[in-house]
């Protein structure tokens, strides 16, 4: 393992700076301003961006960090829990209005963010096939309430943007959760079948060595 | 796994307080929806403010609201607004002609032009010849210094963008007022009947304190 990352340190520092520097842009005022300028970027740029900072941030902390960290994490359940809850709270609309009027909500907005991306890249591979189809079970079908609402509400949910962008996300948001799902469902198919070819296998060598030695006196 | 289970626990009351926090104890989950509901609670008081328009020369808003036995309903427009501000223009016709029956003048009629720029004393006036306004109901003006007119819509969040047509939107509302310039009570710019009955009940109350 640290053979390995030293071999790719110079990769590996290069890419912490370009995370930084997307971390910094985002955070930069301007940037913040036009990426809030619209519902539909504010939620489908700077969500998604400041999850994937928290994501690839994460893996950079101490390795006994984090490996205390997950023994408060079995089975990825207090990750995707938080991760759960802190993106449904950030999808009530008035989130998106308070934001733009009241520092304190702007900045909880993206450490909650950086959290969940952080959260969610924890403690998805541990939560195997079950606890996520709980994660997405609840989480999709959410969006899409949500993007319906967004959509077909003939009124505006946020004071501070307009009807047509509030639909173009609407739609996008359903969009989202429904290729999220296709792309969960397939995933889980292609892993089923590679296990029922490898799992026989392993049994095999399993049985070999543990009959070996018997043979052997 | 108790570890597991009880920081999962803790992260759900955090989330559940959040939740409640944002939405006003699950009763709002829009801003528009807040706003209307904190005001009753907390009334807002008027900042300071100048306005002109046609028959008002630089009146101090706290002022012209002010008396007892007064209310007012405010909407927020700018004249050339095709859309929802032809819904409170209308509106405003037709709670002026249910105030014309009374007695009492203690209820009047406030529109407020957020675009002075546009919006200059012919335009307003113009405004006023359109909907039939009656100077004695119901006034028309816009502020006096253009910068004292964040203040007044932040004070009570009205929100103005820019509509991508050379226009504005803006969340419009009837916005009741009482008489000692305080922000009371906010209903649908739909909800006439209810709006005037209760400006007209707060006026009574405000005549015989």
């Amino acid at each position: 393992m640290t053979s390995i990352r030293r071999a790719g340190s110079r990769g590996a520092r290069w890419r912490t700076a370009a995370v930084l520097l997307l971390l910094s842009l985002m955070l930069l005022p301007t940037v913040r301003r036009m990426t809030e300028s619209s519902m539909t970027a504010h939620m489908l740029i700077q969500y998604p961006c400041l999850m994937l900072v928290g994501a690839l941030l994460v893996k950079k902390l101490p390795t006994r960090w984090l490996s205390g960290a997950q023994r408060w994490n079995e089975l990825g359940i207090t990750g995707l829990v938080g991760s759960a809850l802190a993106l449904s709270v950030l999808m009530v609309p008035r989130v998106l209005d308070l934001a733009l009027v009241d520092a304190r909500v702007e900045v909880l907005k993206l450490v909650a963010l950086g959290a969940a991306g952080a959260a969610l890249r924890l403690s998805w591979r541990r939560a195997g096939m079950v606890v996520q189809a709980f994660f997405l079970g609840n989480m999709l079908p959410m969006t899409i309430v949500v993007g319906t609402l967004y959509q077909d509400s003939a009124a505006r949910v946020c004071n501070a943007y307009r009807l047509d962008d509030q639909q173009a996300l609407g739609l996008a948001l359903i969009v989202i959760a429904i290729v999220a799902a296709a792309l969960w469902l397939l995933h889980v198919a292609t892993r089923r079948t590679g296990n029922s070819a490898t799992y026989p296998r392993d049994q095999d060598v399993v049985h070999a060595a543990l009959r070996q030695p018997q043979r052997g006196p | 796994m108790l570890r597991t289970t009880l920081s999962a626990l803790a992260l759900a009351l955090l989330g559940w307080w959040s939740a409640a926090w944002i939405t006003q104890n699950f009763q709002a989950w829009t801003a528009e929806g807040a706003r209307r509901l904190v005001v009753i609670e907390q009334p807002v008081a008027v900042p300071k403010v100048a306005l002109t328009g046609p028959g008002l020369v630089d009146a101090d808003l706290h002022t012209w609201l002010s008396g007892a036995g007064r209310a007012t309903i405010v909407d927020f427009v700018y004249t050339r607004c095709p859309t929802v501000c032809t819904t409170l223009g209308s509106g405003f016709q037709q709670l002026q002609h249910a105030l014309a029956k009374e007695t009492t003048d203690g209820v009047k009629l406030l529109s407020i032009s957020f675009d002075p720029t546009h919006d200059d004393a012919s335009s307003l006036q113009q405004y006023a010849t359109q909907w039939l306004a009656d100077p004695n109901r119901w006034a028309i003006a816009t502020v006096r210094d253009a910068d004292q007119l964040q203040g007044l819509l932040k004070a009570f969040q009205v929100v103005v963008i820019d509509d991508g047509r050379g226009g504005y939107d803006h969340n419009a509302a009837l916005l009741v007022l009482d008489g000692r310039g305080r922000l009371v009570r906010i209903f649908d710019d739909t909800e006439l009947e209810l709006a005037l009955n209760y400006a007209r009940s707060i006026a009574q109350q405000g005549a015989s304190e």
